[in-house]
């Protein structure tokens, strides 16, 4: 069954067209890539999806609904989580404690139980932390769970907002560029993390550069170019794909490094 | 065991802190200088909502006297003219308050940017005229007067006394109340949108209706504060909740900190007894009394222009650090 399904998606800024007329289908259960060259229109369209960015036209259906236009934290209650290219962590907040945040879609105390420390707001908050210890294990932040965000060390970022994505415990991640700024060591463990994440349960949507990792770790690729959807496939078929090769060739051609 | 110490020690100097507030009667006979700690416990109320609005939710308002205001107004009107027991009209006030703050911040937070800072600014002049023109309640420039003083049934207590204990037991209850929303998830929710928006609703915040419960929270706190104010003082006048209230009580959120209750309520205390320095220090001149009274409000500009500059995070910011150095160290 297909959990997201984009439809003719349109986004146009002022003259310019970040996104033509894309349509595509994110089956439960897979590692599903959106690659394409610089300016190809693959954050806009995680913007779209995410209900951070409006499509001028077409629509987005998530397990059969439609949710175009629906808000970003209601995206999340419903289980869509992201991740950020520039990574969007609490900087003064533990590294737990930004877990924890993550957890709030699947808590429940508000004003009152909190203010009053009723016994339900205390249990939940326990066993919130100790979900979030899990998690930080999972992710392998155990050992930063009392550093403030803003020490972590870089490559470690982007990790922290996986466990944080984890905690509002999605049906669909979508995670953007996870493998930016990170070496090969930490590249092949972020692939077992993914790994590990669809094991559990939830179908993962990737923005990537790294070509490497895309072509061992997902089932299905979309290409995008200019806006354009321009292939779409296994790994095997994308790789062969002379539009593609085009694409990115013109890429190169068009570099200064 | 050392762990144990120092995870119980916030909550043990706490508790200590309370008994010693509620038993100050006991000790100062001097009904001025109680009632100078009256109005210190006041402005805790107020800044206890504002530490939730500005230190954690990161929102400013520039017009929390205007609440402050309608607490009081509500308050004095209900019990000096319209015959209501104090602990309804208290109650009243306070709903009152919060429907206005509720009704300022729906239409203003859905809006981004600096627009609550100007929308609470306009709805604090708003009110500072209509405290004036609605002569039928507010009594005009003559102020609310008769508002007869809460009685507590049996208890046989003198007016000062009484007064002081009702404002700072309110104050501890609303301390301890909000200690809790500090710590709990609705506290967590207003620290994660303050430190990032899209973070926070990526992780299944609503920015706008957290936002406007901090505002309608802290509204309704002022209004509480208000309404205490009306019962003690017993007379109510709009110069009270001019401008310059508002600022003061920003000064001291600011002075005090973000993602802290003790830090504001600290700058409360301070920066409230500044106002009344001869009561605290006797021995002080009279010039030396008149200069900080006249320089009041180039004082509380200074602080919020000197924290901003070196301490953004104020006397809490300052603690975290030190804490972190110390246990580093250790």
């Amino acid at each position: 069954m297909s959990v997201l399904a984009i439809r003719q998606v349109t986004r146009t800024f002022g003259g310019l067209t970040a996104l033509d007329g894309v349509s595509f289908d994110v089956h439960e259960g897979e590692i599903f890539s959106v690659i394409g060259p610089n300016g190809a229109g693959k954050s806009t369209l995680f913007n779209i999806v995410s209900g951070f960015d409006r499509p001028t036209g077409g629509s987005v259906a998530y397990q059969g609904r439609d949710i175009t236009g629906v808000r970003p934290h209601a995206l999340v209650r419903a289980g869509i989580a992201r991740t950020f290219q520039n990574t969007q962590l609490f900087e003064e907040l533990t590294v737990l404690d930004n877990v924890l945040v993550g957890m709030f879609p699947v808590t429940r105390a508000g004003m009152v139980s909190a203010a009053l420390r009723l016994p339900h707001a205390l249990r939940e908050q326990r066993l919130a932390t100790e979900e979030a210890q899990r998690l930080l294990r999972m992710v392998g932040l155990e050992e930063f769970a009392s550093t403030p965000a803003a020490d972590l060390p870089h490559g470690l970022r982007r990790l922290l907002e996986i466990a944080r994505a984890l905690a509002t415990r999605p049906r669909v991640m979508l995670l953007d560029e996870p493998a930016a700024g990170l070496d090969s060591a930490e590249t092949r463990e972020l692939a077992s993390l993914l790994y590990r994440v669809r094991d559990s349960g939830a179908t993962i949507v990737v923005v990537e550069h790294d070509m490497g990792l895309v072509m061992e770790v997902s089932d299905s690729i979309v290409v995008l170019d200019r806006g354009r959807k321009i292939a779409e496939g296994p790994p095997m078929l994308i790789q062969k794909d002379p539009a593609v090769i085009e694409a990115y060739l013109g890429e190169e051609a068009s570099d200064d490094d | 065991m050392g762990g144990a110490w120092r995870r119980h020690l916030p909550a043990i100097v706490s508790a200590a802190l309370a008994v010693v507030v509620l038993a100050l009667p006991l000790a100062v006979s001097d009904r001025y200088l109680l009632k100078v700690f009256m109005f210190v416990g006041l402005n805790v109320i107020t800044v206890a909502g504002l530490a939730v609005l500005f230190g954690l939710a990161g929102q400013v308002s520039l017009g929390h006297a205007a609440f402050v205001g309608i607490g009081a107004y509500a308050c004095g009107f209900l019990t000096a003219r319209a015959g209501w027991p104090w602990p309804a009209a208290v109650v009243a006030a306070v709903a009152i308050a919060a429907a206005g703050g509720l009704a300022l911040a729906l239409p203003t937070l859905r809006l981004r940017g600096h627009y609550l800072g100007m929308a609470t600014l306009g709805f604090s002049m708003i009110l500072g005229i209509a405290f004036v023109e609605a002569k039928a309640i507010t009594g005009g420039n003559d102020g609310l007067s008769g508002i007869p003083l809460p009685a507590f049934g049996a208890l046989d207590l003198d007016p000062a006394t009484a007064s002081y204990l009702l404002v700072w037991g309110t104050a501890v209850l609303v301390l301890l109340l909000a200690s809790g929303i500090v710590r709990g998830r609705p506290g967590r929710a207003m620290t994660a949108l303050h430190g990032s928006e899209m973070g926070a609703q990526a992780c299944g915040i609503d920015p706008i209706r957290v936002k406007v419960t901090a505002f309608t929270l802290s509204a309704a706190l002022a209004g509480l504060s208000g309404a205490l104010y009306a019962l003690t003082v017993g007379f109510v006048s709009p110069t009270s909740f001019a401008l310059e209230t508002s600022i003061i009580l920003l000064a001291m959120v600011v002075l005090g900190g973000t993602r802290s209750l003790a830090g504001p309520v600290l700058a409360a205390v301070l920066l409230t007894l500044l106002t009344y320095v001869d009561a605290i220090l006797p021995g002080l001149s009279k010039e030396a009394v008149a200069f900080l009274q006249d320089w009041k409000g180039d004082i509380y500009g200074v602080v919020i222009v000197a924290v901003m500059l070196f301490a953004p995070a104020g006397i809490a910011g300052v603690a975290r650090t030190v804490r972190t150095r110390l246990g580093g160290s250790s």
